[in-house]
């Protein structure tokens, strides 16, 4: 049974060791866990010396509004991916399921 | 891995533009041509496509205290080749540039140039090294996604140290920097995304082995092997 469920069991563990890691650091001190992007520009600004503001888009951009509108985008990303994934998985076991044998 | 807009000069985002376009180029006409032969492959294609949809939306918190995302080309690269990736890729990139302002048009070349192009590249060589191996596929899948995830940042910081070399020390010293930042925030989601990415290709496998095989991603040796594995408790000993 372990040895076919193994692949399971070791992204199972994976991720609850990633989320034991999270609540290890996020406990021990004040993280803002801002993302990786944006450390990585004031990490520009700093290097260059110019503050993170006078960094000028080139081509004119939309920005989310708000955190919220943003993370309604990302979801919208994501369940997109969701929706496709159920559909072809689904697809393929119906595939299956018809054609016995193979 | 992201450079965001404005944060990359002029010139450098016309070198990486240059850089990515005959990838794009190549990868539409790879599409074109795959399409018109069989329209069996455009489920997989979805499949490889969903995921870096999914995963590059996630953002995860990581050791270091900041969040950053997985990338999710492996699976794409080991299937359709680096061309059709790079094409997947910047549509997901140019998605995230328009509504999100998550890296911008004058950057989106250097950021396909890293993610849809410079890590799946990187992934597809592991993928060639192991694949006539004996080494178990879901482990090459593994190694492939993870690989491909880490260069990812490891080539974001190559840009942005091209960009802005450090007053002492130049280029080296900014990269050490830069990757400072993205490498050891990416190592714990690389070998999440390859466990969760190795998983999704066992359930492909169970599924449709015989589109993998007309891929010719995997051998049919390697494949019945894997399905065997999965399917019953060995008798005695099997690779692990």
């Amino acid at each position: 049974m372990i040895r076919r469920w193994r692949l399971e069991l070791i992204t199972a563990v994976a991720v609850l060791v990633f989320i034991a890691i999270f609540l290890i650091v996020s406990a021990g001190g004040n993280h803002e866990f801002t993302g990786s992007d944006d450390v990585g520009s004031q990490k520009i600004a700093e290097l260059t010396g110019h503050p993170v503001e006078s960094f000028k888009p080139l081509i004119p951009q939309y920005e989310p509004p708000s955190g919220e509108i943003e993370s309604t985008l990302f979801a919208l990303q994501a369940s997109f991916g969701g929706v496709v994934l159920g559909f072809v998985f689904g697809y393929w076991l119906g595939q299956k399921k018809s054609l016995p044998g193979t | 891995m992201h450079i965001m807009e404005g944060f990359l000069p002029w010139q450098w985002c016309v070198v990486w533009w240059l850089v990515a376009i005959p990838f794009l180029v190549l990868g539409i006409i790879e599409l074109r041509s795959m399409m018109r032969k069989d329209r069996e492959y455009l489920p997989l294609l979805g499949v490889c496509g969903a995921f870096i949809f999914i995963l590059s939306a996630l953002k995860l918190p990581s050791v270091t205290g900041s969040c950053s995302h997985p990338t999710g080309t492996g699976l794409s690269v080991m299937c359709f080749g680096a061309f059709i990736t790079s094409v997947i890729g910047g549509i997901v990139l140019l998605f995230q540039a328009l509504l999100l302002a998550h890296g911008g048009l004058s950057t989106l070349g250097a950021n396909m140039v890293s993610m849809a192009i410079g890590g799946p590249l990187a992934g597809y060589a592991v993928y060639r090294l192991l694949k006539n191996t004996p080494v178990n596929i879901y482990v090459t899948v593994f190694l492939v996604t993870a690989v491909a995830d880490l260069v990812t940042y490891v080539i974001t910081s190559f840009e942005l140290a091209l960009a802005y070399p450090a007053q002492t020390g130049g280029v080296p010293a900014s990269f050490t920097t830069f990757f400072a930042i993205f490498a050891v925030t990416q190592v714990p989601l690389a070998i999440l995304e390859g466990c969760v990415l190795a998983l999704v290709f066992k359930y492909i496998v169970a599924l449709k082995p015989e589109i993998i095989l007309k891929l010719n991603v995997f051998s049919e040796e390697q494949i019945s092997r894997a399905r065997r594995q999965d399917e019953a408790e060995p008798s005695a000993g099997g690779r692990s």
